[in-house]
């Protein structure tokens, strides 16, 4: 049977707490979260994700799945991916989803918002050459419209190639006939969501919670 | 003369330690005789009739008022010890937001997007969903047993509560005590005997030709040894609305948490059990139970035709004499916090479904079968060393099918009336995603749902491939 069961350690969470910005309390709620996904594993590989039912519904669940095994998100100059991921990974990458919070300067904000679109960045940016080809767009497009149905496979094709076009133009203003454009750097892609509000529409809050339930 | 004076001193010394094994046996013997009268006279003669000493009553007072102060207790001790709270049932996560095409919506009018085109920002939207299923879901928080607000003093609910003081542990101390060694002998020594009697009376009921007196007889076997074994786990049910109760060629659904539910229901009713063929006990108990009245046993290749499965269980219920059979829709045992998909196969057979609300009081003992964690034995010591086990069950009025809707939508509505009176959560996932994955035919729902909003928004003009230069 054994005796009461420790707590998980106060100064592992704090390091994390700090590198990341979570209170104790959502680190606390996330570290059970990370253990029922992996079923009491170390480690976080992508069967597990792919077992979560909502996120099997997703269009685009693969990119969201590799963007938590790349290593550009985990640290400045990562590169590559890999194959399973541990809880601080874990927890470094939904850090990009915090909420900003409420004392926040306005440059905290702006790079907030950078951290942000840099994470969408390279989500897209699968083969990390800093641009966003049109193929990788026309494949983010493709995934999110369905084969069947309302839209055939030559319009989905046309509508990716007329948003591409139009990033284009917005970007790089008039081209010569002959320019080829190679796809979207950073820079333009911060201009394209130059009005976005990011900071509210990405993120994830969580609820209250409440430690005094009677038990009736 | 030494010799011979040690030589009686060891008789002696060995007479004596054979006197003293002696009393010692006789001793035994007349404590098992003891602990024989106190299960035969003051727990199974009573259980077999359906009357109660009131002992168990008294002893869930007792046991309500002690988990109370120790929740007192914790919450004092957590006030000064912040430690890990437990999730709402609404979820860890703040969930804001319409549907697809109001979300969609919102943020292409924030872009001043025309209509048939894309924008990368469209694709934000799943982004968050997907990071809101990653951090919190419905579905696979219901195959693990639910977690308790307050701890309920047993080592095996224990998550995150931290030592608070000595009188919480030597409560707790005594409360292993009284689990271990007064509760559990007892408690397995009921289950041997219900079960035993099971297996004897149905055969010697067995060897009656047919008639109302068998039928009748084999009732009686099958509650009593019931009422003994719900007895073995200290079980104490409340079951409301009895006027509903299950009639013969009827089909009694209920929702499942763990094999315990058959016992549950089987204590205040004739059942006609139906499951697939085991070998070992289980086999035994099978094979003695369908020579008193006529259950449904499957052979394991039998399952798999499910048109042999559902003329089987037609004829069964066609006849209108025979006992009203039991089905658990759900395919598999969930958490007991919500109602996942129920298999439409039940509800083709035909005939009245009378529903039946199983609801387990999860302070007293986790009643959770989780199968990939444990097997059915140490389930099993794990229920009769819990507290007890506190159940109500409810009746639900009969259903049958309407015109207008076919078996899934009944399913559906039956579930949806299950989940109600029980308070528990209707979930529309399958239970099977417990072991599988999710179908492609709902992965392409989303695409589609997009690609019409922006084919709808699209409605006054048609794409045109255009050659920019």
């Amino acid at each position: 049977m054994g005796a009461l069961q420790s707590s998980p350690g106060q100064p592992e969470y704090v390091d994390l707490a700090e590198k990341t910005g979570f209170s104790f309390e959502q680190i606390g709620v996330l570290h059970k979260r990370f253990k029922q996904l992996s079923h009491n594993e170390e480690t976080l590989r992508r069967d597990h994700f792919n077992k979560i039912p909502d996120l099997a519904c997703n269009p685009i669940r693969s990119q969201i799945i590799e963007a938590f095994f790349d290593r550009r998100n985990f640290c400045k100059n990562g590169d590559g991916t890999v194959e399973e991921i541990g809880f601080e990974e874990f927890l470094v990458v939904m850090s990009h989803f915090r909420p900003p919070s409420l004392h926040m300067t306005e440059e905290q904000r702006e790079s907030l918002r950078r951290e942000k679109l840099r994470f969408l960045f390279n989500m897209h940016d699968t083969d990390n050459d800093g641009t966003i080809t049109l193929e990788e767009y026309r494949h983010v497009v493709e995934e999110l419209l369905s084969l069947s149905g309302a839209l055939g496979k030559d319009t989905a094709k046309s509508i990716a190639d007329a948003a591409m076009l139009e990033v284009a133009s917005i970007s790089m203003g008039h081209m010569e006939p002959d320019e080829f454009y190679e796809g979207i750097t950073f820079e333009h892609f911060l201009k394209l969501l130059n009005g976005f509000e990011i900071e509210s529409r990405m993120n994830i809050r969580f609820l209250k919670m409440d430690t005094t339930t009677l038990c009736k | 003369m030494a010799a011979l004076m040690n030589e009686e001193g060891g008789v002696a010394s060995r007479l004596q330690a054979a006197a003293a094994t002696e009393d010692l046996w006789c001793l035994a013997l007349g404590l098992f005789q003891v602990w024989m009268f106190v299960v035969v006279f003051l727990i199974m003669l009573p259980a077999m009739f359906g009357l109660s000493l009131g002992v168990t009553g008294v002893y869930i007072q007792v046991l309500v008022r002690v988990l109370e102060w120790a929740t007192l207790r914790i919450q004092r001790g957590r006030r000064e010890q912040p430690s890990v709270p437990v999730p709402l049932p609404n979820g860890i996560i703040e969930r804001v937001g319409g549907s697809m095409e109001e979300e969609v919506g919102q943020l292409r009018r924030s872009q001043s997007l025309a209509g048939g085109k894309f924008a990368l920002s469209d694709a934000f939207y799943f982004y968050k969903k997907g990071l809101e299923s990653i951090v919190d879901d419905q579905v696979t928080q219901r195959f693990s047993s639910e977690e308790l607000a307050s701890w309920n003093l047993l080592t095996r609910t224990n998550h995150n509560f931290r030592y608070i003081s000595l009188r919480l542990t030597i409560i707790w101390g005594l409360g292993v005590f009284v689990r271990y060694c007064v509760l559990f002998p007892l408690r397995i020594t009921l289950a041997i005997i219900g079960l035993s009697w099971l297996v004897i009376g149905t055969v010697l009921v067995g060897f009656l030709p047919e008639s109302s007196v068998k039928s009748w007889l084999s009732e009686l076997v099958h509650l009593t040894c019931y009422r003994i074994c719900a007895r073995g786990l200290s079980a104490t049910v409340h079951y409301h609305n009895r006027e509903n109760k299950p009639q013969k060629g009827g089909i009694c659904v209920a929702n499942h948490t763990t094999p315990i539910d058959v016992v549950i229901l089987a204590n205040d009713g004739c059942y006609a059990m139906v499951g697939q063929v085991h070998g070992g006990l289980m086999g035994v108990i099978q094979r003695s139970m369908v020579r008193a009245c006529p259950h449904v046993w499957f052979e394991r290749s039998e399952m798999k035709d499910r048109h042999a499965v559902t003329s089987r269980l037609r004829a069964h219920v066609a006849a209108k004499t025979k006992l009203p059979i039991l089905i658990f829709p759900e395919g598999t045992c969930i958490n007991n916090t919500s109602v996942m998909m129920f298999k439409k196969g039940s509800f083709e057979i035909g005939g009245t479904i009378y529903p039946v609300t199983i609801k387990y009081d999860p302070r007293f003992g986790d009643a959770f079968w989780n199968s990939a964690k444990h097997n059915m034995v140490s389930y099993l010591l794990r229920m009769m060393t819990s507290w007890a086990i506190v159940v109500n069950v409810w009746y639900l009025p009969p259903m049958t099918i309407q015109d207008d809707e076919d078996a899934a939508q009944f399913a559906n509505r039956v579930k949806s009336a299950i989940a109600h009176q029980g308070g528990l959560l209707d979930l529309a996932w399958d239970g099977g995603l417990k072991r599988e994955k999710v179908k492609d035919s709902y992965k392409e729902e989303q695409q589609k749902m997009y690609s019409s909003i922006i084919a709808g928004q699209n409605a006054a003009s048609s794409p045109k491939p255009t050659e920019e230069q």
